[in-house]
């Protein structure tokens, strides 16, 4: 029997001479994520330290990606994280897309960029509503899921899909052109989202910052050693962001800000997606107003996948996506199918060193809010 | 706009200069190096004095024709703004390598674990190699090219006397 079964069979550690060490398992079933269990060894009511137990949702996409040709695997791609599944398809489009050589047209990148921003904006509702959720305060939970849901109205009116876009964001570019009324619906979706912002600012002094400052507190330099990227990084001071440093598709023609705080807490974390919505939206208005019309893919008629070969060679692809750093390492032999893909999800690090380093010496109280304030989806993690 | 240091070529020399070896340039932000299992982890100090501070990711290739692992390591410069990419090849037979937990710590322990259990690549100096994903594996390393994932789904888990799971089973 392997150590991991060992573990959730395990009962509740004999009480030791001084009577206050205990085992608690925090997982596999929980609200909002689930699919991901810590292991506490607890003394009273303090942490001593933290193991990660993945492995709930390995489906094993990359060696599932060695038998599929690209077009299968755009669809594959939104299952790397349900909760974000546009920004994946747009990783592993570009990786196929650098391998081709294929010039993706102007349009299809605003395209692209537009569902990636869209996307991130729901994600972040999605966080708002668990974080919440996490912190006992149930009301902030159902209206931020109220208002992502007027985001997956547009995605269904775009791509088909709600949750799942299909690989809407495939090689070569988009699926299908928007489809008429979709400047509309996106701008009237935006003043909906800043009335769900109003009230984010309006409830945050009440309750996340009473559960939330001084929680969780991860310094710079432990956050570079432990792998840490995206808003976890930036809420510690480092002034960093894919999208800026080493920019894809038209984000270095767009004008944007990336925050940053300083303290490195959970509330450091929840100010800082707080304000990348806001920056969501600009860069939103900014690729409206600058829409380019043409052709949405290259080439434009889809050939049956079988007769295409993906020429030989190898890339890595970055982005930055809700979480964090998400990354593709794709090689090809010049066969339909790809030889090797890795997928770099940001919650490999921030669900296993990040986390187990921040609850070590923590509160079981704060367990919650400082796991949601990493805003972690296992799906990435365990691929 | 951030105003992007291109000191591609700067690292590019450095590195070719330090350890005789060839890295070239993909294309803006993307350098490639190849070195020996040897030189590997003093490779890796030096870059990382660079300023290459952030492992991305680590994967392997596997070549069974050949005989040999390709190991990758991905790393990122956040002051050059520039990935580089160390590619580094390793007997099939005997996957043993240094561990880069040394240089990157808790960041290379994880993906060096993850890289354990699906190749079976033993990294040398990481204490913690104990599974992470599968539960109670005990079939060969499965993301292995030989490991035929059909043939073992269809022998463990598909009821051969069932009516309805033969198309499965033959």
């Amino acid at each position: 029997m392997s150590e991991k079964r060992l573990i959730a069979n395990e009962q509740i550690a004999p009480i030791t001479e001084e009577g206050t060490e205990y085992d608690f398992y925090f997982g596999p079933a929980h609200s909002g994520s689930g699919n991901f269990g810590v292991k506490l060894k607890v003394d009273g009511e303090r942490i001593i330290s933290a193991r990660a137990d993945p492995g709930y949702l390995h489906r094993g996409f990359e060696k599932l990606m060695e038998y599929r040709v690209p077009i299968q695997n755009a669809v594959l791609s939104d299952r790397l994280c349900v909760l974000e599944a546009l920004n994946w398809n747009l990783v592993h489009a570009e990786a196929v897309d650098e391998l081709t050589g294929v010039e993706v047209p102007e349009r299809a990148r605003y395209i692209r960029v537009l569902m990636a921003e869209l996307s991130r904006l729901q994600s972040h509702l999605i966080w708002y509503g668990v974080m919440s959720l996490a912190l006992g305060f149930d009301t902030g939970f159902k209206v931020a899921f109220g208002y992502r849901d007027y985001v997956l109205d547009i995605f269904e009116f775009i791509t088909g899909g709600r949750v799942y876009p299909a690989g809407y964001i495939c090689p070569g570019g988009v699926r299908k052109d928007l489809p008429e009324g979709y400047r509309e619906k996106t701008m009237n979706l935006l003043r909906q989202t800043e009335e769900m912002m109003q009230k984010m600012k309006d409830f945050s002094n009440v309750v996340f910052a009473r559960r939330a400052k001084g929680v969780g507190v991860l310094k710079l330099e432990d956050a570079l050693r432990l792998g840490a990227t995206g808003p976890v990084l930036r809420a510690c001071g480092m002034k960093t962001d894919v999208r800026k440093d080493d920019p894809y598709e038209i984000y270095d023609e767009l004008d944007f800000d990336i925050p940053t705080e300083k303290e490195g807490d959970a509330y450091a974390r929840c100010l800082i997606r707080d304000r990348e919505m806001e920056e969501s939206i600009k860069i939103i208005r900014q690729v409206l107003e600058r829409m380019p019309e043409g052709k949405v893919r290259e080439p434009e008629k889809i050939t049956p996948p079988k007769r295409v070969k993906i020429p030989e060679g190898e890339v890595y692809v970055r982005n930055e996506i809700a979480r964090g750093e998400a990354g593709i390492y794709m090689r090809s032999i010049g066969e339909g199918e790809p030889y090797r893909v890795k997928v770099r999800g940001p919650d490999f690090l921030h669900m296993i060193p990040v986390l187990e380093h921040l609850l070590k010496g923590s509160q079981i109280a704060d367990v919650p809010a400082i796991y949601w304030s990493l805003n972690v989806c296992p799906a990435d993690m365990d691929r | 706009m951030t105003e992007t240091p291109h000191n591609e070529n700067k690292v590019i020399g450095e590195i070719s200069s330090k350890f005789k070896i060839e890295a070239k340039l993909q294309r803006e932000r993307r350098i490639w190096v190849a070195a020996d299992k040897e030189s590997l982890v003093g490779l890796c100090n030096f870059t990382k004095g660079l300023g290459f501070e952030h492992l991305s990711a680590i994967s392997v290739t596997d070549w069974p024709e050949e005989g040999v692992f390709e190991l990758t390591y991905h790393l990122w410069s956040y002051s050059q703004r520039i990935l580089l990419t160390i590619k580094t090849r390793i007997d099939r037979a005997d996957p043993v390598i240094d561990s880069v937990v040394p240089i990157w710590k808790e960041s290379a322990q994880i993906h060096e674990r993850e890289l354990h259990e699906l190749f079976g690549v033993e990294f040398e100096g990481n204490q913690d190699l104990a599974p992470l994903f599968l539960e109670d594996w005990d079939g060969p390393p499965p993301f292995r090219k030989d490991f035929n994932w059909r043939d073992y789904v269809r022998e463990r888990y598909y009821d051969k006397a069932d009516e309805r799971e033969k198309t499965y089973c033959e």
